[in-house]
């Protein structure tokens, strides 16, 4: 059946000055509704311009992106992304709960309507007290809530993140996995979570998928037989989490050396 | 405890305030003494031209004179600011545009305003009508210069953030587009306040009957040698009222910016 969000055959290649790079070559896959999905790939495997084809900021070369089976051909409105630079993506001259309404105002909302979506949106990333404070007088991971929080508010039915972690210090990450994870199970969203980082994907996901160095195809979908309830201390050091964690990565270095998947 | 912090935040402004008014004290008190003995008629003592002053400039004359030279001046000033954003927003959005228009934005933006006022003269006669257009096109070119630099520097992570919301339009213009060019867009008011208030006198220079820059040469013709030093004192205190007006309008509008750029300083 297809999926939520299905990707089939999709395939970008950016023409520029005489030099034609194929970034993605052949990429198939489904994302289920209520799916947490990570995609891990080698650094420089096209795992951005995946996502932006997806997002429906870039045109793909010929593939296409089926949300809820409609095809993707600009930003539809189901969908909501969190980049990796949130001090870019954040709007500086607005405060956290202006950033966190504007996406909302392009929606048929009731003033009331927005408020609320706002305060809970605000409210489940912790970020409650922080509504009237300027995104720049935050840390780098409270203003990574607020994008996320952003995100939330819009209702999206897939929530794409970008690498959206990369740029924070180890314990704030690990608290905004456990967030991401909290925030899976609570709303029942779906999510596609792409990193480069093995341990966060194999952590967070309930289904990895590998992909190739560039040009890119899917070297393995991988089933996350993980128990649902996480935990940074005792899931990290599980045995199934090692043996996951192994597998993924042999899979990486394979695919670095242009192996197909076994 | 708080007392001592308090004590300490008077005497900090005190400073500021000594630090201020210090050398323009120094620079008034160096005219007054080195001008006290003058007996040359082109340069007299600062204790006569400041005697003149309230003779000079009554209410009625301020109402005659420098009324309307503030409001041409606005005039000038609002039309340039409309037309030069929204040029300047259209030129810096579109990179064809921006290429077709460069080149003739460089070589009319070289061209110095006041060679403008015989030209506009020509057009426009010696009324109102010419002084508003020799302001405004003099401050035109800032401001459009600057728009254009400020709107096509929008964040490439925030456009795409914008698009990916939805937030099109009016909306990304007003949003994000303008608000993200503003401090580049102040840059270019900021310079335009003065390149306006030199062509603001000069155009009254030519051809009027009534402004500030009308009443100076007047006064220079008719030999009334202290008026003129007096109206040359209004047009520095106007310069100044006019730049902290600008100042404080730019604090607020352009307080995010300041903060940002103050938080990323200590980081």
């Amino acid at each position: 059946m297809d999926g939520l969000l299905s990707v089939s055959g999709l395939r970008k290649v950016y023409e520029g000055s005489g030099r034609r790079v194929e970034a993605i070559r052949d990429l198939t896959f489904t994302v289920d509704a209520g799916e947490l999905v990570c995609l891990v790939g080698p650094s420089g495997c096209g795992k951005t311009t995946l996502l932006k084809c997806m997002a429906g900021l870039l045109t793909p070369t010929s593939g296409e992106v089926l949300l809820e089976g409609r095809p993707v051909s600009g930003p539809p409105p189901g969908m909501a992304v969190v980049f990796q630079e949130y001090g870019r993506s954040l709007f500086p001259w607005m405060r956290v709960r202006e950033n966190v309404e504007l996406p909302l105002k392009q929606k048929p909302l009731t003033k009331e309507r927005r408020r609320e979506l706002v305060a809970d949106a605000l409210d489940s990333v912790g970020l409650g007290d922080a509504a009237g404070a300027y995104p720049w007088q935050l840390s780098g991971g409270m203003q990574q809530r607020v994008a996320i929080a952003r995100a939330l508010a819009y209702e999206p039915d897939v929530l794409l993140m970008d690498e959206p972690f990369a740029a924070v210090d180890a314990q704030t990450r690990a608290d905004l996995e456990d967030l991401v994870r909290g925030l899976w199970r609570d709303r029942g969203i779906t999510i596609l979570f792409v990193t480069h980082d093995i341990d966060e994907a194999v952590y967070l996901g309930e289904r990895v998928l590998v992909l190739s160095a560039s040009p890119t195809v899917v070297q393995e979908q991988l089933k996350v037989d993980l128990p649902a309830e996480r935990d940074q201390l005792r899931t990290r050091v599980a045995p199934r989490f090692a043996e996951l964690r192994t597998h993924v990565y042999e899979q990486i270095q394979a695919a670095k050396r242009g192996v197909a998947g076994a | 405890m708080s007392g001592g912090v308090r004590g300490g935040g008077v005497k900090r402004l005190a400073l500021r305030l000594l630090f201020a008014v210090a050398l323009p004290v120094l620079l008034v008190a160096a005219w007054w003494f080195a001008s006290a003995g003058s007996t040359d008629v082109y340069w007299p003592p600062l204790r006569t031209i400041l005697t003149t002053f309230p003779d000079v400039w009554t209410a009625e004359r301020l109402r005659d004179d420098v009324l309307p030279s503030l409001l041409r001046l606005l005039a000038g000033y609002v039309s340039a600011a409309v037309v030069g954003i929204a040029l300047g927003t259209v030129i810096g959005s579109y990179r064809r545009v921006r290429a077709v228009c460069e080149p003739v934005l460089e070589f009319l933006r070289a061209v110095p305003p006041p060679v403008l006022v015989p030209v506009i003269m020509l057009f426009a006669g010696i009324g109102h009508t010419m002084k508003i257009a020799v302001i405004a096109s003099g401050c035109v070119w800032p401001i459009l210069l600057n728009t254009v630099e400020g709107v096509r520097a929008v964040d490439s992570v925030m456009s795409e953030t914008a698009r990916s919301y939805g937030i099109t339009g009016a909306a990304r213009l007003r949003h994000v587009v303008l608000r993200s060019a503003s401090p580049q867009i102040f840059a270019g008011l900021r310079q335009a306040l003065s390149i306006g208030i030199i062509l603001m006198v000069i155009s009254e220079m030519s051809a009027s009957s009534n402004g500030l820059g009308f009443t100076i040469v007047q006064f220079q013709r008719t030999f009334a040698i202290p008026d003129m030093w007096t109206g040359i004192l209004v047009l520095g205190l106007l310069g100044f009222l006019l730049s902290v007006v600008f100042q404080l309008v730019e604090r607020r509008v352009l307080g995010w910016y300041h903060g940002l750029r103050a938080s990323s300083r200590r980081s």
